[in-house]
């Protein structure tokens, strides 16, 4: 018989977002999307960043995107893992409208049982919106998730 | 065909407010900016750092390949001080699949403690419990030098005030602050024999080097700073297996480097070297052959120009060390200060080494 | 340029958990068997790149542990680049003979997943910690959007995704080192529990313990060792930037159409179908077989979805993938890219276990990060292509 040890990772960080970053986060607070314009290539990029890896430039022209937009894919997931959230849950891409980059998100505000129902309620090209958290704080969890808007 | 260093990019050495990707793009868009290409004119990335606990993302290349300009175009990382990823960027240059590569090192400390990271590199099954802190290790290992060599404290505060002067004046180091011996010796003891001064602290730093082969290179810089010696390799996990008075896994990478270089230690005019101790710094220089083994403290008077960046003891960035060295060294030979130096980086409680030899 | 050839592969049996070894017990295992495959000591081994992915172990930078097994005093590197590791640790091995300063050169990578309790979350920690990390996207969720956007964009439907769980479940039947062992058909894969819509669990590969092995050596040394080494004829690997959302279109990976251009320009490869025989593919979801029989020009845009159903890419096919069982068998993560190579090695050299008839070229390939990285290893019996 062999014999085995337990052991766990726990380890804390804390994370900068950068002072280019932390604009963004500021503006979800008044449930603003902010992204950046490249100057060379034109993109806007969300979710933004301090330089675009494309043209090789530093990115400081910001612009607001709406919170709406439409779905590039989404996935259901039906089992638990360790620290992930409680299924299921919906995780999928957002293009907003004004940005030229998705965005990785969770998506929802239906029900998530049959996934054939959510894969054609979030089909690509489904126009969805962001839900807000009440009280926001700063963080990307200040959205949500992004809900279906009604035809 | 010969290899040489034509641009290099450094940033400041602080605790950075940016994550650790934005600080690698500044390092990486100054030695193109040196070097006067972009990054178009690069076929191959070459990343070294550390991944996952080092950062806090796992795969950290992801984030740091688009930073060096790699964006659709050939790249790779090795994991650990990009001292060693010096090596694999010469490698592919001197195979001749790439002409032009850029090797970016990005050193990251502030978003968690350092410690607590390198605890995890310790095996579960007999050594991980013990909770050993690379600072103990360190000073284990230099609970033996002393022993063995008769060395004292006097000797090692003497180390500590050298860097510390050399630090002051150099722009790219973090710990300026000048200190004296008596400073030293009555400081704080960190752990024993070793005082808080001399245990390198940590910072955050990148450094960008563009590498390219001789008739590119010579194009790009009239005058690249040749890679003319390379040697890397690592001693025992187990420190009950290590001669602790001595650094095997830096003699036998210096011993690699002189092969390939056809040269002696006599000929090098600076060493560049990682010294994350006091200790650390006598034992470098002696197993890169400048003093026999527990001689190099009267090496601290002498004309060899060792540390002028000040060291690792004034700038050590988890990740980035090694580069830093490296890039002070290259800006001496760029200056006209010498012809030949050698550069060398560890990691760990010293278990490896990297050893590069640049020339003019 | 120098000519690289693979000259000795070893592997260890691919399982949940290998409870026998410790970690460098493991690699020492792959490194002896691929030592004695190609007839060599320890000490003719003159550099070692090693690889793996630290945190599923549960160690962090366990090559200062593993050095133990055979590289004290060598020089030794280790290469992390996420999923693609096994195979960049390869391509480093055959750049440190390419390079000339070493005539024999080892990779070996060990992987052992089976010591992490979970390994999604390890993956999700590759996601960035601002943005993207409490979405839960986890490797699954990242292959899953994929066929998402294929299957709208194409009409691929599940059972055709099921028919390349299929074909590498069979083939892995055949490799006595692969991880699962499941002669199954459509019906099972199908009726298999959804794990990340469309996803079901027979369509994702397993974790997996285990180490391997392979040797590099120049020309000269190459003839004195084997009469039927595989040479290396090219290599290359390809970024994209970091997020997710920036892929213009999940349903064609693009980067991999770049980097297959350049491998198969570098290489002189006319037509990737009838020059290549056998390709050893990272898939470890079925539809990322189909988005790379695609991407790399063994099927129309749309059509790669059919192959497997009509069966081209089983062994006795046109286009051979995966006849190890592949990533979907076995999947020691870092390692994983590795064996890919091993395999395609094996085939080269007639050696395989699941032996394709005729095989003179082969291509190896891993991706990784969260769908960014590609790494790709083009080998054949001859020195050169052609002539």
């Amino acid at each position: 018989m062999v014999l085995k040890f337990e052991t766990k990772w726990e380890i804390p960080f804390i994370h900068s977002a950068g002072e280019h970053g932390t604009k963004f986060f500021e503006a979800l607070k008044d449930k603003k999307i902010m992204g950046v314009k490249c100057p060379e290539c034109g993109r806007v990029l969300v979710p933004p960043r301090a330089f675009c890896e494309r043209c090789f430039v530093d990115t400081t022209d910001w612009v607001e995107v709406s919170d709406e937009g439409e779905v590039v894919t989404v996935t259901v997931t039906y089992i638990k893992f360790t620290g992930l959230p409680d299924p299921p849950y919906a995780t999928g891409i957002v293009k907003l409208d004004g940005a030229d980059t998705g965005m990785l998100c969770l998506l929802g505000g239906v029900d998530l049982s049959d996934w054939k129902k959510v894969h054609e309620t979030f089909k690509p090209g489904a126009r969805v919106r962001a839900v807000w958290k009440e009280e926001r704080e700063g963080k990307i969890t200040d959205i949500l998730y992004f809900e279906p808007v009604e035809k | 065909m010969k290899v040489g260093i034509v641009g290099i990019g450094i940033t400041e050495f602080k605790i950075h407010d940016e994550p650790f990707y934005n600080v690698a793009y500044r390092a990486a868009k100054k030695a193109m900016e040196d070097a006067e290409i972009e990054r178009r004119e690069i076929d191959s990335f070459i990343l070294g750092g550390y991944d996952n606990l080092g950062v806090g993302r796992t795969i950290s290349n992801m984030y740091v390949a688009p930073a060096a300009g790699g964006y659709l175009r050939h790249e790779i990382r090795v994991s650990e001080d990009a001292a060693f990823a010096l090596p694999l960027a010469y490698m592919r240059v001197k195979s001749g699949l790439s002409d032009v590569a850029i090797v970016l090192g990005f050193g990251h400390s502030s978003e968690t403690p350092v410690e607590l990271v390198e605890l995890q590199s310790l095996d579960p099954l007999f050594h991980r419990d013990l909770k050993l802190s690379l600072q103990m290790g360190y000073a284990m290992q230099s609970f033996v030098y002393r022993n063995t060599f008769d060395v004292s404290e006097e000797d090692t505060a003497k180390v500590v005030v050298k860097n510390r002067k050399n630090a002051a004046k150099n722009e790219y180091a973090f710990q300026k602050e000048s200190i004296s011996e008596e400073e030293v010796i009555s400081s704080d003891m960190a752990v024993y024999p070793l005082r808080k001064p001399e245990i390198a602290e940590w910072c955050d730093g990148c450094v960008a080097f563009v590498l390219a082969e001789e008739t590119t290179a010579k194009r790009i810089n009239p005058e690249p700073i040749w890679v003319e010696g390379l040697g890397w390799t690592y001693d025992n996990y187990f420190m009950g297996a290590r001669d602790l008075s001595k650094l095997f896994a830096t003699a036998k990478a210096a011993e690699m480097a002189y092969k390939m270089a056809e040269a002696k230690p006599t000929e090098m005019e600076a060493a560049e070297i990682m010294d994350l101790t006091s200790d650390y710094h006598f034992m470098i220089l002696e197993a890169l052959g400048f003093a026999e083994y527990g001689k190099a403290k009267e090496l601290i008077n002498s004309d060899l120009l060792v540390n002028k960046s000040g060291g690792a003891l004034c700038t050590n960035a988890y990740g980035s060390t090694g580069a830093f060295l490296l890039a002070n060294l290259a800006f001496q030979l760029r200056d006209g200060e010498i012809d030949k130096g050698i550069a060398q980086a560890m990691t760990g409680i010293a278990q490896n080494a990297a050893v590069a030899i640049l020339a003019k | 340029m120098r000519r690289v050839a693979v000259v000795g592969v070893g592997q260890t049996k691919f399982r949940t958990r290998r409870d026998d070894k410790t970690h460098p017990e493991l690699t020492y295992e792959a490194m002896n068997k691929a030592l004695e495959h190609a007839g060599l000591d320890i000490k003719d081994i003159q550099a070692i790149a090693y690889g793996t992915m630290d945190p599923f172990d549960g160690i962090y930078l366990p090559e200062r542990w593993d050095v133990t097994s055979g590289g004290i005093g060598k020089p030794f590197m280790k290469i992390s680049t996420g999923g693609t590791t096994g195979m960049t640790t390869g391509l480093a091995a055959y750049e440190h003979v390419a390079s000339g300063l070493f005539d024999i050169a080892m990779a070996v990578c060990t992987q052992r997943v089976g010591e992490c309790v979970d390994a999604q979350p390890v993956l999700n920690t590759a996601v960035c910690p601002i943005y993207e990390r409490y979405s839960g996207a986890g490797a699954i969720s990242v292959a899953a959007i994929q066929a998402t956007v294929h299957m709208h964009k194409y009409g691929t439907t599940e059972e055709d995704l099921a028919w390349v769980s299929v074909k590498d479940h069979k083939n892995a039947l055949k490799n006595p080192n692969a991880h699962i062992k499941l002669d199954i058909g459509v019906e099972e894969v199908l009726n298999s529990s959804v794990v990340s819509s469309p996803l079901k669990l027979l369509e994702c590969c397993p974790r997996s313990d285990g180490a391997v092995a392979v040797i590099f050596a120049s020309e000269e040394v190459a003839k004195k060792i084997r009469d039927n080494p595989a040479w290396v004829i090219a290599e290359t690997t390809i970024s994209d930037d970091y997020y997710t959302g920036d892929r213009p279109d999940l349903s064609d990976w693009d980067t991999l159409a770049i980097a297959g251009r350049r491998l198969y320009r570098f290489a002189g490869v006319d037509d990737p179908k009838k020059d290549i025989d056998v390709a050893e593919l990272y898939s470890p979801f079925t539809i990322q077989e189909v988005l790379e029989l695609e991407a790399l020009g063994f099927a129309k845009k749309g059509e790669g979805k059919n192959l497997a159903r009509e069966g081209v890419t089983f062994p006795d096919g046109d286009m051979p993938t995966n006849p190890s069982g592949g990533v979907l068998c076995a999947n020691p993560i870092g390692a994983t890219g590795l064996v890919r190579l091993a395999e395609a090695s094996l085939q080269i050299m007639g050696e395989a276990s699941n032996q394709v008839r005729d095989v003179d070229v082969s291509l190896a390939h891993a991706w990784g990060g969260t769908l960014q990285f590609h790494t790709l290893m083009l080998l054949s019996a001859k020195k050169k292509l052609k002539g």
